[in-house]
C-alpha cells in the first residue's frame, strides 16, 4: 500500500485506476473479436523480445549473415527456440492483424468516432508488410534473396518513382549486402520506431472511445445488455489466451522448424518454388496472372496501379462509406476476402 | 474444481480456498517466470568457441629480422610480441598487459616492453618492473631452424 | 574447332561424293556386289582413314590402278602387283610409311613411327619371325579396308573397344590351341574394377588390356616390373611398397608384386578382409602365421577401427539429420574421417603398423567428433522435446488457474451484487 500511495503522490495511478475499474467490455456472440487485438499486440510484444536477443548474435552484411543466423541456430543455446518464436509469432502476426482488419471491417467498427483508429491500424498493417518483407531477408538464403530480387524489381514497375524505389531499396543496381544492411535498418531501427508511435495512436484510441459495439447489438434492450468489466475480468482472458498462444508457438517451433535453406548465391539459378511470403501471395498471383499488356498499360504496372488505388480507398473507408450502401460495401468486403484466398491458394496449388 | 453446494455459505472455507488458489497462482507463475527467464539467460552466455590449437607459429625468416625491433603476432586467439634484441637473439612474451589487457608494445630507446595504457613497463624477460602491472608477462619459446623463426608454448611456464 | 570441323565436312564430302578415279576399284567393286552384305571387301572402304588421304589399292598390293577396263595391264602383266600380302609382308607393307617420319609428318607432326619396332619387340613379333602366322598383325587390331583413326570411337583399337578386339583370338580356346592354354583373360577383366570402370561407366581413365601390356610391343610384363605398370596410376602405393621391408624380399624371390595380393586380370576392389588371416591374402606366402600374422591383425585392426568409427558417425549424423537438426558442419569431419580412411587404405602397402596409426589418426579424431556432435545433437533434440513438455505443463496449469480466478471473481461478483439488492 505504501508503495501505492507514494507512486500516488508523483503520479495520479488513481486516475488511472479508476478508468480501469469504470471500463466495461460488451459481452455478446463477437466479444471473441475483442481478443484478436490483443492477441496482435502480444505477438508484437514477442517479435519485440525475440529480436532484441536475435540481434545480440545476428551479423548484417553478405559474408557473415547467413553464418550468424545458423550459428545462433545450432551453437547459442536456445538460439533455435529465439528464431523459431520470432519466425512463428512473425506469420502469426501477419495473420491475425489481418483476421483483425477484416472483423473491424466487417462489424463496421471504423465508423464515427473511429475513424482515427481504422487509419492507424490499416498503417500498422502496411508496416507489419514492410516488417515481414524486410526481415525475410535478414537469413541472406537463397529462397530470401530471390524474393528480395523479385519484390523489389516490382517496386520499379510504380509509375514516375519505381526506378527510385527499386535503388533505394536495393542500395545499388543489385541485390547485394548493401541491400542486406539496408534492409537490416530498416528492420531493426526505422520499422520498430514508426510502428511504436502508430501503435500507441491506435492503443490510446481505443482506450479512450471504449470499445465499439455491432449496430445489431447496440439495439438490444439495455435491460438485456451484458458487459464486464475490463479489470480483472477481460483483461486475465487475455492473458490467459496470451499464455495459450505462446504454447502453441512453442509447440511449433519445436515440431515444425523453419528451415535455413542454402546461402544465397547470386551466381547460381533462382530455385524452383520460388514464391514470396504467404501474405503477398495474393498480390505476387495477381501479377503472375496479368496479361503483359493491358489497355495502354503494362500489366504490371497494371497490377500494381490497382492494388495501391485499392488500398487507398480501403484506408479511406470510413470516410468513403454511407450507411446506405452499407450491403454494398459488406459485399466488396466478402468478394475481397474471397479474392484473396482463392489466389492465395491457386499461387500454393499450381 | 471440486463440486461445491450452492446452497453452502461459508466465508472462512471460502477465504481459505481463495488463498489457497492465490497462492497456487502466485507459484505457477514464478515457475513460470523461471521457464521464460532461463532460455533468454542460456541464450545471453556466448557458446563456446573450439579452441584454435596451436601449438606453433612460423615467425619468418630470421635474418630479415632487424635487431632491436619487434613484431606483435598472432597465436591462436592471442597476440605475442616476438623481439629481437641488439644482441640478435630472439625473445617471445605474451603480448597482452597483466593489468588491463591492452597490447605491449616494444621501446627500442630503453629495450622495454611498455603498455601505453597506463605507462606499465616489463624487462626483456617479461618482468614488470614498474607501472601498475601486477603480474610478468608469459613467456614462449622461440626457436630459430633454418633460418625460420618458430614461436611454441612453453609448456614449463 | 570450326576449321576442323569444315576441314573434315570438304574432306568427306569429297571422297562420300565422288568415288575413287580408280580402276582396282571400280572393277573389284562390281564383284564385290554379288557378295553378301557382311563380306563386302569394300564395306567401309570410303570410310578408311587411307581412302581419305588419298591412298588407293595400288598403295598396299601394286598394280596399275589407271589401266580401266584391262585386267593384264593392271595385274597380271605389271611387275608392281603384290595381290594379297602375307602376315609378314603387311607387316612390312604397313611399316613403308608408318616408319618414315619423313614421309608421316606430311600428315600428323607428333605422330610417332616405333609401331614396326615396338611390334618386332612383342610375343606377336617375335612369333611371327619364327613362322607362326596366327598372330596378331596389324590389320587384325586396326582391321582392313576401312581402317579407322584411332580416336575414332568406332575403331576396334578405340579404348572401350579393345578388350573386345584382344578377346577375338585371346578368348577363343580352339585358336589359342597350342599357343597359349589361358583363355580367361576377358572374362576376368570385364568382371575387375578396371573393367567395370571402362565398359559400364564409360571411364576413359580406366586402363584396358593395351595400358599393362602394351599396345604394339603387347607382351606380359616382367615380374620386376608389375609394381612401375600399376604405378603409373597407383603411385602412392608403389611408392609405399616401394619403402617397405617386403620390397627387397619380393625382389629377390622373384614374387609379383601387386598381382600376388590383388590378381592380375579379375583385380576386385580391394578390401579391408584381405587383412584378415581367413580368406585373407597374406596367409598365402605365411601359412606359418607368426610375426606376419600379427601385423596383418595389427593393421586389420586400425583399419576396422577407423571404419567402424566413421560408419556409426555415418549413421548418427544421418539420424540427426532425419531429426531436423542443424548439422551441416558435421558433415566436413566425416568428409576429412573418409578421406583419412582412403589415405589409411594406401598407407596399408607400408606394411608398417606405426605409418598407418598417423594417416589413420585424423580420421579417428574427425570421425570421433562427428559422434561426438551428432549425438549432442540427438540428446538436444530431445531436450527441446521435454523441454516443450515442461514448460507445455506450467502453460497449461497456469491457464487453468487463471480460469479458475476468472470463474471465482465472476462468482464473488455475482454474489456480491446479489447481497447488494
Amino acid at each position: 500500500m505504501s508503495v501505492t500511495s507514494w507512486l500516488q503522490e508523483r503520479f495520479d495511478i488513481a486516475a488511472v485506476q479508476k478508468f480501469a475499474a469504470k471500463k466495461q467490455v460488451p459481452v455478446f456472440f463477437g466479444t471473441v473479436w475483442y481478443y484478436l487485438g490483443g492477441v496482435s499486440l502480444f505477438l508484437f510484444i514477442l517479435q519485440v523480445l525475440t529480436g532484441i536477443l536475435l540481434s545480440l548474435y545476428y551479423q548484417p552484411g553478405a559474408a557473415t549473415a547467413y553464418e550468424s543466423v545458423k550459428f545462433i541456430v545450432s551453437k547459442v543455446e536456445f538460439g533455435w527456440l529465439m528464431r523459431e518464436i520470432h519466425s512463428w509469432s512473425a506469420n502469426l502476426f501477419v495473420f491475425f492483424i489481418f483476421l483483425h482488419m477484416f472483423t473491424v471491417f466487417f462489424s463496421k467498427a471504423y465508423r464515427k468516432p473511429r475513424e482515427l483508429t481504422w487509419v492507424s491500424g490499416m498503417i500498422l498493417l502496411a508496416l507489419a508488410m514492410v516488417f515481414g518483407f524486410s526481415g525475410y531477408l535478414l537469413p541472406w538464403n537463397e529462397l530470401a534473396y530471390f524474393a528480395t530480387k523479385v519484390g523489389t524489381d516490382i517496386a520499379g514497375a510504380v509509375p514516375f518513382i519505381g526506378s527510385f524505389l527499386t535503388q533505394v531499396l536495393r542500395a545499388g543496381d543489385e541485390v547485394s549486402g548493401a541491400t542486406l544492411s539496408r534492409f537490416y535498418s530498416i528492420h531493426t531501427a526505422i520499422l520498430p520506431l514508426v510502428f511504436i508511435v502508430f501503435l500507441g495512436i491506435h492503443l490510446i484510441m481505443i482506450q479512450v472511445q471504449g470499445m465499439s459495439v455491432p449496430e445489431a447489438q447496440e439495439n438490444v434492450p439495455p435491460e438485456k445488455k451484458k458487459t464486464m468489466p475490463f479489470f480483472p475480468n477481460f483483461v486475465v482472458r487475455d492473458l490467459m489466451l496470451w499464455l495459450i498462444m505462446l504454447n502453441v508457438i512453442a509447440l511449433l517451433a519445436v515440431f515444425f522448424p523453419w528451415e535455413i535453406g542454402l546461402k544465397a548465391d547470386p551466381l547460381t539459378s533462382a530455385p524452383a518454388g520460388i514464391r514470396p511470403e504467404w501474405y503477398f501471395m495474393f498480390m505476387f498471383q495477381t501479377l503472375k496472372l496479368l496479361p503483359a499488356h493491358l489497355w495502354f498499360l503494362e500489366g504490371e504496372v497494371f497490377g500494381i496501379l490497382m492494388f495501391g488505388v485499392g488500398g487507398i480507398i480501403w484506408l479511406l473507408v470510413p470516410f468513403l462509406e454511407k450507411p446506405k450502401y452499407t450491403k454494398l460495401w459488406t459485399s466488396v468486403g466478402v468478394g475481397i476476402v474471397l479474392y484473396m484466398i482463392v489466389l492465395t491458394a491457386w499461387g500454393y496449388l499450381v | 474444481m471440486n463440486k461445491r453446494d450452492p446452497l453452502e455459505e461459508s466465508p472462512p472455507g471460502l477465504t481459505s480456498r481463495r488463498s489457497f488458489l492465490d497462492i497456487l497462482l502466485g507459484a505457477t507463475l514464478f515457475a513460470w517466470l523461471g521457464s521464460m527467464i532461463y532460455p533468454v539467460i542460456r541464450f545471453l552466455i556466448p557458446p563456446k568457441q573450439p579452441d584454435l590449437n596451436v601449438s606453433s607459429l612460423d615467425a619468418g625468416m630470421a635474418d630479415a629480422f632487424k635487431r632491436n625491433t619487434a613484431k606483435i603476432l598472432r597465436f591462436g586467439r592471442k597476440p605475442v610480441i616476438l623481439v629481437r634484441k641488439k644482441g640478435g637473439e630472439f625473445k617471445a612474451l605474451s603480448a597482452t598487459c597483466t593489468h588491463l589487457d591492452c597490447t605491449v608494445q616494444y621501446k627500442d630507446d630503453t629495450e622495454q616492453i611498455w603498455c601505453a595504457c597506463h605507462n606499465g613497463l616489463y624487462d626483456l624477460e617479461g618482468r614488470n618492473i614498474s607501472g601498475p602491472p601486477p603480474k610478468p608477462l608469459t613467456p614462449f619459446n622461440v626457436t630459430v631452424k633454418e633460418n625460420k623463426i618458430f614461436v611454441t608454448r612453453d609448456e614449463s611456464a | 574447332m570450326h576449321l576442323i570441323v569444315l576441314l573434315y565436312f570438304i574432306t568427306s564430302v569429297n571422297t562420300f561424293g565422288q568415288q575413287p578415279e580408280d580402276a582396282c576399284y571400280q572393277c573389284h567393286l562390281e564383284i564385290d556386289q554379288d557378295q553378301d552384305a557382311d563380306d563386302r571387301l569394300f564395306k567401309n572402304y570410303l570410310q578408311d582413314i587411307h581412302v581419305q588421304r588419298g591412298f588407293g589399292c595400288a598403295d598396299c598390293h601394286g598394280g596399275d590402278p589407271e589401266a580401266f577396263d584391262d585386267e593384264d595391264a593392271a595385274m597380271w602383266d605389271n611387275d608392281s602387283y603384290l595381290g594379297e600380302l602375307s602376315p609378314l609382308d603387311e607387316v612390312k607393307m604397313c611399316a613403308k610409311c608408318h616408319s618414315n617420319p619423313t614421309f608421316m609428318s606430311k600428315f600428323s607432326v607428333s605422330v610417332s613411327v616405333d609401331q614396326e619396332s615396338q611390334y618386332w619387340s612383342s610375343k606377336h613379333g617375335q612369333e611371327l619371325k619364327q613362322g607362326n602366322e596366327k598372330v596378331a598383325t596389324c590389320s587384325d587390331c586396326h582391321g582392313v579396308h576401312g581402317i579407322l583413326a584411332t580416336d575414332n570411337p568406332n575403331s576396334a583399337v578405340y579404348d572401350f573397344n579393345v578388350p573386345k578386339t584382344c578377346s577375338k583370338c585371346h578368348s577363343s580356346k580352339n585358336y589359342m590351341a597350342g599357343l597359349l592354354d589361358k583363355t580367361d583373360q576377358y572374362d576376368d577383366y570385364v568382371n575387375s574394377v578396371h573393367g567395370v570402370a571402362l565398359l559400364d561407366k564409360q571411364d576413359v581413365a580406366a586402363p584396358a588390356c593395351n595400358d599393362c601390356h602394351g599396345n604394339h610391343g603387347a607382351a606380359p610384363p616382367e615380374i620386376g616390373s608389375i609394381k612401375e605398370i600399376c604405378g603409373s596410376c597407383h603411385a602412392q602405393n608403389r611408392d609405399l611398397f616401394q619403402k617397405s621391408h617386403l620390397n627387397k624380399i619380393f625382389k629377390d624371390r622373384g614374387i609379383p608384386q601387386c598381382e600376388s595380393c590383388h590378381g592380375n586380370h579379375r583385380i576386385l576392389k580391394p578390401s579391408d578382409n584381405y587383412l584378415k588371416w581367413d580368406g585373407g591374402v597374406c596367409v598365402k606366402c605365411h601359412p606359418a602365421g607368426g610375426k606376419p600374422k600379427l601385423l596383418a591383425a595389427e593393421l586389420f585392426n586400425i583399419l576396422d577401427s577407423l571404419n567402424t568409427q566413421l560408419e556409426s558417425a555415418n549413421l548418427l549424423v544421418e539420424q540427426a539429420e532425419i531429426k531436423g537438426m542443424e548439422i551441416s558442419e558435421l558433415y566436413f569431419s566425416l568428409e576429412e574421417a573418409h578421406n583419412a580412411l582412403i589415405h589409411s587404405r594406401t598407407a596399408v602397402h607400408s606394411f608398417n603398423k606405426d605409418f598407418l596409426l598417423e594417416a589413420a589418426r585424423p580420421g579417428l579424431t574427425a570421425s570421433a567428433d562427428a559422434l561426438a556432435g551428432a549425438q549432442a545433437s540427438l540428446n538436444e533434440f530431445d531436450f527441446r522435446r521435454k523441454g516443450l513438455f515442461g514448460a507445455s505443463l506450467i502453460f497449461s496449469f497456469l491457464a487453468l488457474l487463471l480460469y479458475l480466478k476468472i470463474k471465482q471473481v465472476e462468482s464473488s461478483k455475482r454474489k456480491d451484487t446479489k447481497h447488494e439488492k
